[in-house]
């Protein structure tokens, strides 16, 4: 797919979370850790899952480890996103 | 930008200290499910009996190998070691248990110990044997009988069984499948209705991996025949249902006693009447 921006990553992330956790995305903060996200680690692999569906490509299994909040990871998918669509 | 934090769970959980002098069962817990999966058995232990579960989902050799691809950096042989200094001193009396491929490490950290320092019992829920005639390669594994298997682990995981029809997965690719198992878990309320697909199969390829980090680390080890008797608790729907011994008797040298609980092989460690039954056999009364 086309290269993200981090406003799209992250109006993506926080859809994907609040819905998973069923609150309003209002109520996602872009600053919390995933790890206080009330989300499992089923509910968690299958929003990787659907995250690498978008993207079109992997992600490193420590991209969450590394970019551990919505705002993060946004930004890190983007320049991704970004590097791999000016490669193709 | 937010730092990573360090959040690496402790090996060793304890779920019931023991009362002074009382018995403790130490038991070996490959992942898969989340290690409070125990408090269920700490709670039908007899008072004053303690539970501490040795958490393999916390030795990142193990645990990161089910999101790389399935190879450990590791062996049968030094998790086993890793898990006794981690158990160091070793209480008197115990028990040492251990729940699936937990089994196969608690014989190999039984055989690693003096005799003065081995447990009063050994017990194992729902292991294969290392023996070659039970190592799998690989492709083995047929894709309906892990998909199976997979639908069984997600309904333990999510509270919901999700049953599947019989023959269901039959001669399907996991590609066939895995739709399959989608609707039958969304119909039981494990899954959210619009789970996507993909999300699903990458909770799969996951699954898989652990059971290929197992097998992958299963298939090099040379067992040697436990040094004391093996209890072995088969769940009614087993992993291997119609094989009785799940082919421990070679490495039971000093007896091997067979028993069946409720439950499958993922809900025989939370399931009421599978509880009563294991709690029972790990104090031997």
């Amino acid at each position: 797919m086309a290269a993200v921006t981090p406003d799209e990553a992250e109006t993506w992330l926080i859809e994907k979370i609040a819905h998973r956790l069923g609150v309003d995305p209002s109520e996602v903060s872009r600053e919390v850790y995933f790890d206080e996200l009330d989300l499992d680690s089923t509910e968690a692999l299958i929003l990787a899952g659907e995250l690498e569906n978008w993207l079109g490509f992997e992600l490193s299994t420590t991209t969450l480890w590394y970019h551990p909040t919505v705002k993060d990871l946004a930004a890190y998918l983007a320049e991704e996103s970004t590097q791999r669509a000016a490669a193709a | 930008m937010r730092p990573p934090r360090e959040l690496r769970p402790p090996v060793v959980r304890r779920f019931r200290d023991a009362a002074p002098g009382g018995h403790t069962v130490w038991f070996v817990h490959p992942g898969a499910l989340a290690p409070t999966v125990y408090r269920a058995l700490a709670g039908a232990l007899p008072e004053g009996d303690g539970l501490t579960v040795l958490d393999l989902g916390a030795v990142p050799e193990y645990a990161e190998a089910a999101l790389t691809g399935g190879r450990a950096a590791t062996t049968v042989a030094g998790l086993a070691e890793r898990l006794l200094a981690a158990m160091d001193p070793q209480p008197d009396p115990y028990t040492l248990a251990g729940w699936s491929f937990g089994g196969v490490l608690a014989v190999a950290m039984a055989d690693a110990l003096p005799a003065e320092r081995r447990p009063a019992r050994l017990v194992l829920l729902d292991s294969i044997a290392p023996t070659e005639e039970y190592k799998q390669p690989d492709d083995a594994l047929e894709p309906g009988l892990l998909l199976d298997w997979f639908s069984m682990y997600l309904g333990a995981k999510r509270g919901r069984p999700v049953r599947l029809a019989p023959g269901a997965l039959d001669g399907r690719s996991v590609d066939e499948g895995l739709p399959v198992v989608l609707d039958a878990a969304v119909a039981s309320g494990a899954l959210l209705p619009d789970t996507p697909l993909p999300g699903l199969r990458k909770l799969y390829d996951t699954y898989v991996d652990g059971l290929l980090r197992n097998n992958r680390l299963t298939a090099p080890h040379r067992a040697t025949p436990a040094p004391l008797p093996v209890v072995l608790v088969k769940a009614e729907r087993s992993l291997i249902p119609g094989d009785d011994t799940l082919g421990w008797l070679p490495l039971a040298p000093h007896g091997l006693t067979v028993h069946r609980c409720p439950g499958d092989h993922y809900t025989m460690l939370d399931h009421p009447d599978a509880v009563d039954t294991i709690a029972r056999l790990l104090r031997g009364a």
